[in-house]
């Protein structure tokens, strides 16, 4: 296998949470060298929120959310109360071809670290700032969370169930998807830096990444003036299109015993006839109620009692292989377990990655979503413990002697 | 201004979200993308709209005019022989291949990485499929709604606890095809960076089911570190984080930090129930939720939503509107940044269109071409291009091979 596409490429990370490390995990899938620069003084809230193993929080290297976001890349801490940790920063902008932060705007600038005096230091830096709102314009100062930027992006007001208030998304979506438009953003720029030596300032907005993952919603509005309404799981031009309820109950969540559910969508009138005899039910297949799309979606709540009824009778997994069998696009609605050690198309493609971390073991994590044939495709190591390559990078990259190095710990700058 | 991508060479062949959106991150870089559609009825997109008056069309889908700016579009059935042979002639000049050929029909039809390799070394092939090109489930037939909840999604969301009888539901839209777009498009940026380096490009096989699976925040991990399942039902630890109803639309109350939630309690009046012990702190709140609720309801009803959004983040409280369509096209905020941009195309007429994702301080995203009209660039790239003669080109049409 040659080398991977970023070989010796290097990021000064400043992110944390959840958008700026996702996005930073794809340059460390692609082989840059990431170095997150955290402080024990402040440290990145994912280190102390669950999953820990075993249920027992301690210590800030047990969390499976910080965990599976960070693997690949090495950890530095810097206290930048101490303006040596400000010198450490600056040397290690200087060997980076990368610098990228999600703080709040304006908070690189008050560090020191803007674009204008982080050019000063490398000519042809890649600077990105990931926000929630974008550098410019009024609302450049409010601040954003995760789980409230999926609602601002207009995403909430387009799901829902039919009738029903808008509803989430179930995750704070914007993050991992300005994130990897960020990923995409710098892999561009440096493209460019490539062609023409020059390197550039990137602003992006999570709000603005989003809208465009909604467009057609908002298309509907701007070509028609109209609100699109909520329809839950159903599809303009599909039927039966939905997740329905199957037998087996495979676990509890809050005393609660979860349902297992299969997603089924039948693009067309053929495969529509091909479900119809998957199901028992050939005869529906001619029959003039649902024989068309048209007919179907005017009788597509009969259709869901019908093909609900079916479905109750066999758990998630028959229910899609039979279907599947017959050529209709089924899936069983996986959840965290079936992912975990259910699904087989995952494993077959050895999808999780298992590197040993030293506080937390063995455990599995999620992988790459690509396979590239030339070039490596593997995650390094297991996200790092915080600090764990404090002396690694400021001794082998930023070429700091032991003796340099044991007196700024001494004085705090290191913490 | 150059753009950032503006050697780039692309061929696309793409229906629906997942290889457009990859080519149209690229197109509006600066790539040229030579976007292939089937004779006759063109990519899946040009019949979802929304369309302009409501009547479908396939040349006023709303879905496909904005997947597909930027791009020079032909009509090529590549199943057919001579087909197959323009294509390798357009692949033989290009530095990428973006596709979502279902594997089955890549079987069928000879789409294959070794195949285009030898016409062409430097070429990167990205092939994005809903499992990957690998493993049992390679060959299954599958649309958005499978793919989203194959990935890990669906579970997640929905009616919780009150009501339970309800379905996991799904996402708004398209989302398993933007993901598996957008981390197709990083894969083969990230290719064509090694192709650079090593005069040689390579085969990209992106599993859209993987891009979903590896996003979904801290609820994956719950099952290797703790065994507990991640479910809509779960209740959230820590409250108020949820869209609650004003007078004039809903607004999402969001206290993460105690310092946010304490400045709301200010911001509503410092209400006697709010030093209950029972709302002490974000995981008594969570706790509590069902209680606190009421109170909340009762007083953010009372409330219109701009002015709570702006009263809330002038207090450093993150909360956010529920946001409208409309909502997004009047903000203030998003028309000082110019994010909407004006795109104006024969047949669909001239609509407002979600602009440039991200700002490039030197090498600016632009619209240089409205969405291609089917077979528009036929002359052009067959003809001038590829230097297939009137008579040759029409004789192709008749059999329908473009």
């Amino acid at each position: 296998m040659a080398r991977p596409p970023l070989d010796g490429i290097r990021v000064a990370d400043f992110t944390w949470v959840w958008a700026g490390p996702y996005c930073t995990l794809q340059l460390a899938h692609l082989g840059a060298d990431v170095i997150r620069i955290e402080t024990k003084t402040r440290p990145c809230v994912t280190r102390m929120l669950p999953p820990w193993p075993g249920m027992k929080p301690g210590g800030l290297n047990r969390s499976g959310y910080f965990n599976q976001y960070s693997q690949g890349k090495r950890s530095i801490t810097l206290n930048f109360k101490d303006p040596a940790a400000h010198e450490v920063a600056r040397k290690l902008i200087a060997r980076s071809d990368v610098v990228i932060n999600n703080f709040a705007h304006g908070v690189m600038d008050r560090m020191g670290f803007g674009y204008d005096d982080v050019r000063k230091i490398k000519s042809d830096v890649i600077m990105i700032s990931l926000t929630g709102y974008g550098d410019t314009g009024p609302y450049a100062d409010y601040i954003a969370y995760g789980p409230a930027q999926v609602p601002l992006s207009g995403l909430s007001a387009l799901t829902g169930y039919r009738g029903w208030p808008p509803m989430h998304a179930g995750f704070s979506y914007a993050d991992p998807n300005g994130g990897v438009h960020g990923a995409f953003a710098i892999l561009a720029a440096l493209y460019h830096r490539g062609k023409t030596g020059q390197g550039q300032y990137i602003d992006m907005s999570q709000w603005e990444c989003a809208m465009g993952v909604l467009a057609e919603g908002l298309l509907e509005y701007t070509m028609n003036g109209r609100e699109p309404e909520r329809i839950g799981n159903e599809d303009p031009w599909m039927a039966p299109h939905g997740i329905y309820r199957c037998r087996d109950r495979p676990g509890q969540v809050m005393g609660l015993t979860v349902d297992q559910f299969v997603a089924i969508a039948a693009a067309d009138d053929a495969e529509f006839k091909r479900m119809a005899g998957a199901i028992g039910r050939p005869e529906l297949g001619g029959d003039p109620c649902y024989a068309t799309l048209a007919a179907r979606k005017a009788h597509e709540s009969d259709l869901d009692v019908i093909v609900a009824g079916w479905t109750a009778g066999r758990t998630a997994v028959e229910a899609a292989a039979i279907l599947q069998a017959a050529g209709v696009a089924a899936a069983v609605v996986a959840d965290n377990k079936f992912l975990s050690e259910e699904d087989p198309q995952l494993k077959a493609r050895e999808y999780f990655v298992y590197k040993e971390h030293p506080e937390v073991g063995t455990l599995q994590h999620c992988g790459i979503p690509w396979k590239m044939s030339r070039t490596a495709t593997a995650v390094r190591a297991a996200a790092p413990c915080i600090g764990q390559h404090t002396d690694e990078v400021l001794g082998q990259v930023l070429g700091y002697g032991a003796e340099e190095i044991a007196k700024l710990r001494a004085q705090g700058a290191l913490d | 201004m150059a753009q950032a991508l503006a050697n780039l060479k692309i061929v696309e062949i793409g229906e629906l979200a997942s290889a457009p959106y990859a080519a149209k991150l690229m197109a509006d870089m600066g790539a040229e993308v030579i976007k292939i559609e089937r004779p006759g009825a063109g990519d899946r997109a040009r019949d979802r709209g929304p369309f302009p008056g409501g009547a479908a069309h396939r040349e006023k889908s709303g879905l496909y005019l904005y997947l597909n700016t930027n791009k020079l579009g032909v009509t090529l059935d590549i199943a057919r022989p001579e087909g197959f042979a323009l294509l390798e002639r357009l692949v033989a000049d290009a530095d990428v291949l973006v596709h979502n050929v279902a594997p089955p029909e890549m079987d069928r039809v000879g789409l294959n990485f070794d195949r285009l390799h030898q016409i062409n070394p430097r070429l990167v092939m990205t092939s994005i499929t809903p499992y990957g090109l690998t493993g049992p489930w390679r060959d299954l037939r599958a649309e958005e709604l499978t793919v989203w909840s194959a990935g890990g999604v669906c579970v997640l969301n929905g009616a919780g606890l009150d009501h339970p009888e309800l379905p996991p539901l799904k996402t708004f839209g398209n989302q398993s095809g933007f993901q598996g777009g957008v981390h197709g498009a990083v894969a083969t940026m990230g290719a064509i960076l090694a192709q650079v380096r090593d005069g040689e490009g390579q085969h990209v096989d992106v599993s859209c089911q993987e891009a979903i699976a590896s996003q979904l925040e801290l609820t994956f991990e719950y099952w290797p570190y703790m065994k507990v399942i991640a479910n809509r039902l779960g209740k959230k630890p820590i409250q108020p984080l949820e869209a609650m109803e004003c007078k004039d639309g809903w607004i999402y109350v969001c206290c993460v930090e105690e310092h946010q939630w304490k400045a709301f309690v200010g911001l509503m009046g410092n209400p006697a129930w709010a030093g209950e012990e029972l709302f002490r702190d974000r995981l008594q709140r969570g706790e509590n939720w069902e209680a606190l609720k009421i109170f909340l309801e009762e007083w953010v009803s009372q409330q219109t939503v701009m002015d709570l959004y702006q009263k809330a983040q002038s207090r450093r409280i993150p909360f956010a509107p529920v946001s409208t369509m409309g909502d997004l096209l009047d903000s203030p905020h998003l028309k000082a940044r110019g994010f909407f941009v004006e795109i104006a195309q024969p047949a669909a007429g001239t609509h407002l269109y979600p602009g440039a994702p991200l700002k490039f301080g030197a090498t600016p995203w632009a619209i240089r071409r409205p969405a291609p009209t089917l077979g528009q660039h036929n002359a052009e790239i067959f003809g001038g291009r590829l230097g297939l003669d009137a008579a040759r080109l029409a004789e192709l049409t008749r059999a329908g091979v473009i």
